[in-house]
């Protein structure tokens, strides 16, 4: 006799059984597409966006990511958890439905069975696992949250009915399928290949045929009536996530990697800018807050939350979802509330761990924008003074513009307005210009790209300010003077090749001109570098280094360069001990987001953390690639009374100690 | 209500100063210009008296066309209109012609309230302002850190030496110069600036209300000789501490 | 040259910017006559005629009364030139003297060359010499650019002159600075502390020094983060941009941030071991000495002058 078994079997095949079960299965799909009805609406009260351009990438992304769960398995505990839950889950579904098909349709209509021999039992064992690693991931993981109680999770009503309802479908599964074998398998080799089944099936061995044959009809109809009520729940209850968030990776922004909307300064039918109501956001920014599961993941990374800063990406994400589905006319800056939206620093480590695809960045600045273009609003007088600052000088310290290349004098170098064949163009920054610390830097390279016979020449006076601190505190229209004048400027020169040691100028140059048609090649000075190391055309002698490495947000989660400064500083001699936050971990050194303008006023010393992190690999040197992180590790420092014991130093300057001539 | 605010444009106070070839003022080149800092004030004073009391303000300027760009940030932050006195030789004028050219065009027009800079940045003189009145024949209060107006009637706060402040008042029309600190001017909002490019900005010849000759001249503007240039003292404490009070009597008036 | 020079009280007190008219007055080897609103009872110490009228009926603050009395004095005197403080009773009455005699005025005067009125123009970082076209010259001098080589002496001859009537300006009283809020934007003195002072006990040499010199205590970034001072002392970009006479730097290596905040200092003292140190770029003197050494032993030596 083939392995197999009765589908149907105790409960009946009838139209008594087949006619509630379909119906109460077609009333629940229309609950769920109703209820999805309503929140699309909800969605709605956003602006248009197209998310739906190369529907194929779009759609194959969604499905890996929603299938392999790497976004969730990112964070290996609980993440895997996770995954092996939803692949058992996904499992038993498969499961079900190939139950149903072949019972209702391919046997009932046509004859065909395929639940039988080999198959069936290899079906029954997948399932069996599955059911068994599904439970016990749902125990961890309920034990993780009302047992363990992390930091920050917060459980709600929602989290409950999840967790209880779950937990009894599978459970009552094992108890059908234990009943049905304690009837129909016990005692027969087939019965090894569902060994869970069989576990609960011994179990209740005891209950005598008509008490199995009862226990088993009655947890059927259980069974059925607790699915039906969670394909009803899902759009009512945090398991929406599982269309939400698959949905997200589908509507994902597909880059380039975290940049801003470019506002139409021309339009002059605009009345408003930036985002105060909820009509100012898009419908996606509206369905980030249904796909968000609320894992924390975001907030566990924020460089302000972990500073006491009031600022936790989850829960702007959630008010903005509060606020969509509960008070459309509520005051979104009022309900998330400045000092929240002032602290970011924009170091993307909430958007980069997400596993649900939110964008949380895009949303504080437009907010942001809001507040300065609509209302000239600041986090503080020194930032408005910044402002100002830069649309006298150029700068953001207030320097006057024409000794922005002063600091070349020494070495002889020629601006473009003196001798424009040059190889590459070398866009200084603000910092590297007029602040001692980091004019090293600058001389440095200089130093490195005369070694390596590159002719570089530099702006000087005629540089602006690349606008970025500007443009992320929320002032668009500063940033867009400043990034036309220098698109003017040089286009007006013909550059070809730009090369910048700030990451900050390097992100925007990249990026964001190329909205304002900038279109020639921007390198960042660690590949420009690297490239020049590997080709041998600047040689490097090895001398040792122990220090530990800063990845710098721009660098680093922004544009994915975490392999060229590693490779520069170990040519160099270095040997690196990694700190434990490193990597896409790496902990903001504070001054992104504009908030190098800023005072730090709330909570602790974001920099400060940072450079004990530093301090604790026992390293002596801390190498950073970014003059922001540089004037923050060096305040740290000495903020931390820690320059006993640790060196802030640049990439480039290390490389220039060791260039051999 | 009728309100007047008048603006100078400075070269910002960083730049690197460089003597004319007539060595008589600083040469124009590699100069950021900006909006006087105390007009500043007096800008965003008399925007709040305008908003309070629905008046039309309008704001003057002597200069050449390049200081209609300060003049847009005065109507970004909401004055109404804006006058523009086409003067490219400004620089070579002094504060008695100058005032003569804003009483010459304020004559007529009968305002309530005229809100100044206390001084500007650049020449530092400190008698627009007051010298305007006179001619008007209006009362005036100077150093102005508090401004309120009610039903025709002016409650200043003037600042003095030492932290202290006078209270002091009259009735308008009167003019009142703004010292740092009155307020908080305010940042021009994205509408307003774009506003701001469609209000009436009119230019008038300087001609048309220069009626006199400068009564003073800078004979010669020169860098001063810096002191103790760059001074490095090193040695026994004792003998350091005596040679610095000696520095501190010569070169300062610190010690006095 | 015959002079009037216009010393000033305030509360019952005759300020010490008398003596510094005095002394412009003899640089120009002028004959001068001193006017003052203010009361018999307390008068400047000056061997001439001085011409006084009456506070209490003149007014404290009274700039049309004021300008009325002066003038009577001008119109007896006929001064070439009229000398003011450029103090914010000299600024205020001078341009309205200026006007009604039809004279140049010449505004913060800080030292006379051969004869010629120099002013400081742009924060300071330029001179110039200014001539006047006009016969008569109204003078305002910065405080303190002018001092008495000798102490002054001698009781003058006073000349009563009647008071004026009410201005237009009307006067209802003096406010006290508040004494807990601090403003270093004000202030004429500062020292400053940076992270070379080492622990925050040493914050203390640092107040005292700045009480010698009669002045405030700032600090730099660091040692407001760390919490050694708080945090409206601190100058610099995201602290306090202050314009003293004086600025002291102790300690402090001279970040960017920190020039940016004092930079507009007339003059700037630096304190450090370094002598290599930033602040070097903007300090006028760089002494290199240890300051926890170096600045109990400058305050000794200053609270014994």
């Amino acid at each position: 006799m083939e392995a197999s078994r009765e589908i149907y079997w105790n409960v009946g095949h009838s139209a008594a059984t087949l006619v509630p079960m379909y119906l109460l299965a077609i009333g629940a799909m229309g609950v769920l597409v109703y209820g999805f009805l309503q929140r699309m609406k909800v969605y709605r009260q956003g602006k248009e966006l197209v998310r739906w351009d190369e529907m194929g990438k779009r759609l194959g992304t969604a499905i890996k990511n929603t299938i392999l769960q790497d976004k969730v398995i990112r964070v290996r505990w609980p993440g895997l958890a996770h995954g092996i839950f939803f692949w058992g889950f996904g499992l038993l579904f498969i499961g079900t439905l190939l139950i149903m098909a072949q019972a209702d349709f391919l046997d009932l209509l046509f004859g065909v069975k395929f639940l039988k021999g080999t198959f069936y039992k290899l079906f029954s064992l997948t399932l069996d696992i599955a059911g068994l690693a599904a439970i016990v991931m749902m125990g961890s993981l309920l034990v993780r949250r009302f047992i363990f109680r992390p930091q920050g999770l917060e459980t709600t009503r929602d989290d409950v009915i999840m967790h209880g309802l779950l937990f009894v479908i599978l459970v009552t599964g094992f108890v059908i399928e234990g009943a049905r074998m304690a009837v129909t398998e016990l005692g027969t080799p087939l019965s090894y290949w569902s060994p869970v089944g069989l576990v609960f099936a011994k179990a209740m061995s005891g209950l005598g045929e008509e008490g199995l044959r009862n226990l088993h009809k009655v947890t059927w109809w259980f069974h059925l009536f607790m699915a039906i009520g969670f394909i009803c729940s899902i759009p009512f209850t945090k398991f929406r996530h599982i269309f939400t968030t698959s949905a997200n990776m589908f509507f994902a922004d597909r880059g380039p990697r975290g940049k801003l909307t470019t506002m139409d300064m021309e339009d002059e039918d605009a009345e408003s800018f930036g985002a105060a109501a909820l009509s100012d956001l898009s419908w996606k920014d509206i369905f980030d807050a249904d796909a968000c599961t609320r894992c924390k993941r975001c907030q566990d990374r924020c460089p302000a939350w972990n500073t006491d800063k009031p600022l936790s990406p989850m829960k702007v994400i959630n008010q903005l979802g509060e606020i969509a589905f509960a008070s459309p006319d509520a005051e979104l800056i009022e309900t998330v509330g400045k000092d929240v939206l002032w602290s970011c620093t924009t170091c993307f480590a909430c958007q980069d761990i997400c596993p649900a695809g939110i964008e949380h960045v895009g949303k504080i600045v437009e907010m942001r924008r809001n507040m300065v273009l609509m209302e000239g609003e600041f986090p503080g007088d020194e930032v408005m003074a910044a402002m100002e600052a830069t649309e006298v000088n150029g700068n953001p310290l207030g320097i006057g513009y024409a000794s922005r290349g002063d600091w070349a004098e020494k070495l002889e170098l020629k601006t473009l307005a003196e001798d424009p064949e040059v190889d590459i163009l070398y866009f200084v920054g603000c910092y590297a210009s007029f602040d001692k610390r980091n004019i090293a830097v600058a001389t440095s390279f200089i130093q490195l790209c005369r070694a390596a016979g590159v002719r570089v020449g530099i702006l000087g006076k005629q540089e602006k300010c690349c606008g970025e601190p500007m443009r992320k505190m929320g002032n668009e229209y500063l940033y867009q003077t400043m990034a036309t004048e220098n698109i003017e400027t040089m286009n007006g020169y013909g550059v070809k090749k730009v090369v910048t040691s700030c990451p900050h100028c390097y992100n925007t140059l990249s990026k964001d001109y190329r909205d304002l048609g900038f279109e020639a090649e921007v390198v960042s000075y660690v590949n420009f570098l690297e490239e020049l190391v590997a080709s041998g055309r600047l040689k490097i002698e090895s001398r040792d280094l122990s220090c530990t490495y800063h990845d710098s947000c721009y660098l680093g989660r922004h544009n994915g360069i975490y392999q060229a400064p590693r490779n520069l500083i170990k040519a160099a001699g270095g040997r690196i001990v990694e700190m434990e936050k490193s990597f896409d971990q790496s902990f903001c050194c504070s001054a992104g987001g504009g908030r190098i303008l800023a005072e730090e006023k709330l909570g602790s010393r974001i920099n400060i953390k940072r450079v004990e992190m530093a301090s604790a690999t026992e390293a002596p040197t801390l190498v950073s690639n970014c003059p922001f992180c540089l004037t923050m590790f060096e305040d740290g420092i000495k903020g931390a009374e820690l320059e006993e014991k640790l060196v802030p130093r640049d990439i480039a300057e290390i490389l220039a100690e060791r260039i051999v001539e | 209500m009728n309100l007047l605010v008048c603006i100078k444009q400075v070269p910002d106070m960083e730049s690197k100063f460089k003597i004319d070839a007539a060595g008589t003022w600083y040469d124009n080149a590699d100069l950021a210009w900006r909006m006087n800092e105390y007009d500043e004030y007096a800008v965003e004073q008399a925007v709040q008296l305008k908003e309070k009391t629905g008046a039309d303000l309008t704001v003057l300027c002597i200069g050449s066309d390049r200081v209609k760009e300060t003049m847009k940030k005065a109507l970004a932050m909401g004055c109404d209109r804006g006058v523009h006195v086409a003067d490219d030789a400004s620089s070579r004028k002094d504060s008695f012609s100058i005032a003569s050219i804003i009483a010459e065009f304020a004559k007529s027009k009968s305002f309530d309230v005229i809100f100044t800079g206390m001084q500007s940045q650049d020449r530092g003189s400190g008698q627009v302002g007051v010298l305007v009145a006179e001619m008007l024949d209006i009362p005036s209060i100077t150093t102005i850190v508090d401004f309120a107006f009610d039903g025709g009637k002016i409650a200043a706060k003037r600042e003095l030496e030492g932290g202290v402040k006078a209270s002091v008042g009259c009735t308008t029309p009167a003019l009142v110069t703004c010292q740092l600190g009155l307020n908080t001017p305010r940042y021009p909002t994205l509408p307003n600036i774009m506003k701001a490019k469609k209000k009436e900005l009119l230019s008038v010849p300087v001609a048309d209300l220069c009626k006199v000759e400068a009564v003073s001249e800078t004979s010669t503007l020169y860098f001063p000789e810096k002191k103790g240039g760059g001074l490095i003292l090193e040695g026994d404490v004792g003998e350091l501490a005596d040679k610095l009070i000696k520095i501190l009597k010569e070169k300062t008036a610190v010690l006095a | 040259m015959k002079i009037i020079l216009v010393a000033e009280q305030r509360d019952g007190k005759v300020l010490g910017s008398a003596y510094e008219l005095m002394a412009f007055a003899q640089a120009l080897g002028g004959e001068s006559a001193m006017f003052l609103v203010g009361d018999e009872s307390v008068l400047p110490k000056f061997s001439g005629k001085l011409y006084l009228a009456d506070v209490k009926s003149a007014g404290e603050f009274n700039p049309d009364g004021h300008k009325k009395l002066l003038l009577e004095v001008i119109a007896r005197e006929q001064p070439d030139m009229v000398v003011f403080s450029h103090s914010s009773y000299g600024w205020d009455l001078a341009p309205r003297i200026a006007f009604s005699m039809n004279a140049a005025q010449v505004s913060e005067v800080v030292e006379v060359v051969d004869g010629a009125l120099v002013v400081p123009v742009c924060n300071g970082k330029l001179r110039r010499q200014v001539a006047a076209k006009s016969a008569k010259t109204v003078v305002t001098l910065q405080a303190g650019a002018f001092s008495l080589a000798d102490e002054p002496t001698g009781s003058p001859t006073v000349e009563k002159i009647e008071a004026a009537d009410e201005g237009r300006v009307s006067f209802a009283g003096y406010e006290q600075a508040e004494t807990g809020g601090v403003d270093l934007t004000k202030a004429q003195v500062i020292v400053s502390a940076g992270r070379g002072i080492g622990k925050p006990e040493n914050v203390a040499m640092i107040e005292n020094l700045a009480k010698a010199l009669k002045g405030e205590y700032g600090a730099s970034r660091p040692v407001v983060d760390s919490e050694w001072v708080e945090h409206n002392r601190q100058v610099g970009t995201t602290g306090q941009t202050v314009s003293p006479k004086l600025y002291v730097a102790c300690g402090i290596s001279g970040a960017i941030q920190h020039l940016a905040g004092m930079k507009k200092s007339e003059f700037v003292v630096a304190i450090n071991t370094d002598k290599d140190a930033p602040i070097g770029e903007v300090a006028d003197v760089l002494v290199v000495a240890d300051l926890k050494q170096f600045v109990p032993m400058l305050t000794e030596k200053l609270q014994a002058l």
